[in-house]
């Protein structure tokens, strides 16, 4: 009996650590309500996105990242203020392209657009990297998102996507390398940053409280995320 | 054997937990080719993307409808703008009034573009520049030029 037991227990964490390592969840899980006190006292409900800071070593990346984050942000029941009307204001300004939005007062930001919050969202990378024969594809995005009340930060967090390139076996010896090698090279040359863009968005928001228009409003304070802001 | 009710218990309340915290994706936009459309057209400005882009917005409007789903966020505005800068006062109006009875949040935005609009009209001059939207300045050390 008492044998049985055992290995009914070791079954059970062995299980365990198998959906752990494939869930790509670490075991330290906190709350929403615990985590972003601050967005269920203010309860922002219109968000304007910022243009993205780009850090990564792609230069186009910033204009496309900017079409990847309405869509994901507005299914987290917030308004997302048309980002093609407010950059073309930003544009008016001059303050689109150079990042002079920073030092922006962001209470000029609720006057001017009517934003509750503005998101700042980082391009941390967003590259290809080559092991001999194959390929990594890495997004990774830094969320902020901050009060036009206070200027305090509301919620902040990072996603990541990294997508392995390299085709799969075909055949071994090295003709199968070679051919290997050559679907690694046509599917990097072709590789589309943007869906992984928008996979790295939906990782990244997994951990925001949802605004007014989601059904969920005000019922997720107990939600559990992967804290990765404070190791 | 107690025990390990409760063990077997607890794993699968741990499952639980982790499904619900990893994946709420809920269905209540219709958003249509939204995203790739607009990434063709910054890729490449071209007419006939541009066009493309417009049909896909058109889409989402109509489909939501027939889906009975709220249009979403922004959608009607961008459409707008796009009427906006064919200097197609009236269908610009039209859209931004659409985005501010669906999300009163737009107003303040809208009221910029609309007086933008008011004010086109009021000069006569329908060639102008989105120039007319410019405000009060954000940003005072901000060059006010503007090169369409």
């Amino acid at each position: 009996m008492n044998r049985r037991n055992k290995l009914a227990t070791s079954c059970i964490f062995l299980l365990a650590a198998i959906i752990l390592v494939v869930c790509g969840c670490a075991p330290k899980m906190v709350t929403k309500g615990q985590t972003y006190p601050l967005m269920y006292e203010e309860l922002p409900v219109s968000i304007l996105i910022l243009p993205p800071i780009n850090e990564s070593t792609a230069a186009e990346a910033k204009e496309y990242y900017s079409t990847t984050i309405e869509e994901p942000l507005s299914y987290w029941g917030y308004y997302v203020l048309p980002f093609e009307l407010t950059s073309e204001l930003l544009k008016m300004e001059g303050i689109y392209d150079t990042e002079l939005y920073r030092n922006v007062p962001l209470a000029k930001f609720r006057e001017y657009f009517g934003a509750d919050a503005v998101l700042f969202t980082t391009i941390k990378k967003w590259n290809l990297t080559y092991v001999v024969l194959a390929a990594n594809l890495t997004v990774s995005i830094d969320c902020e998102l901050k009060s036009t009340k206070t200027d305090k930060t509301l919620w902040k967090y990072n996603g990541t996507v990294v997508v392995d390139l390299s085709g799969g076996s075909s055949g071994s010896g090295i003709a199968g390398l070679i051919a290997k090698a050559i679907v690694t090279a046509a599917q990097s040359a072709a590789a589309d940053y943007v869906p992984h863009a928008r996979t790295a968005n939906f990782r990244a928001l997994r951990a925001l409280p949802f605004g007014k228009y989601h059904n969920l409003f005000m019922k997720d304070q107990e939600f559990k995320f992967v804290n990765k802001n404070q190791p | 054997m107690k025990r390990n009710t409760v063990l077997i218990l607890a794993f699968i309340t741990s499952i639980c937990l982790l499904t619900v915290g990893c994946a709420p994706k809920p269905k209540m936009y219709y958003w249509g080719d939204y995203s790739r459309s607009l990434y063709n057209c910054k890729k490449d400005p071209s007419e006939e993307n541009l066009l493309k882009h417009k049909q896909t917005l058109e889409n989402i409007i109509e489909t939501s409808k027939t889906m009975s789903l709220r249009i979403p966020p922004g959608v009607c505005a961008e459409l707008g703008y796009i009427y906006f800068k064919q200097n197609n006062e009236k269908l610009a109006l039209q859209y931004f009034d659409m985005e501010e009875s669906i999300y009163p949040e737009s107003k303040i935005l809208m009221t910029r573009y609309k007086q933008a609009i008011a004010l086109r009209q009021k000069k006569d001059t329908p060639n102008k520049t989105e120039a007319d939207i410019k405000p009060n300045k954000i940003n005072e050390s901000s060059d006010s030029s503007i090169k369409k």
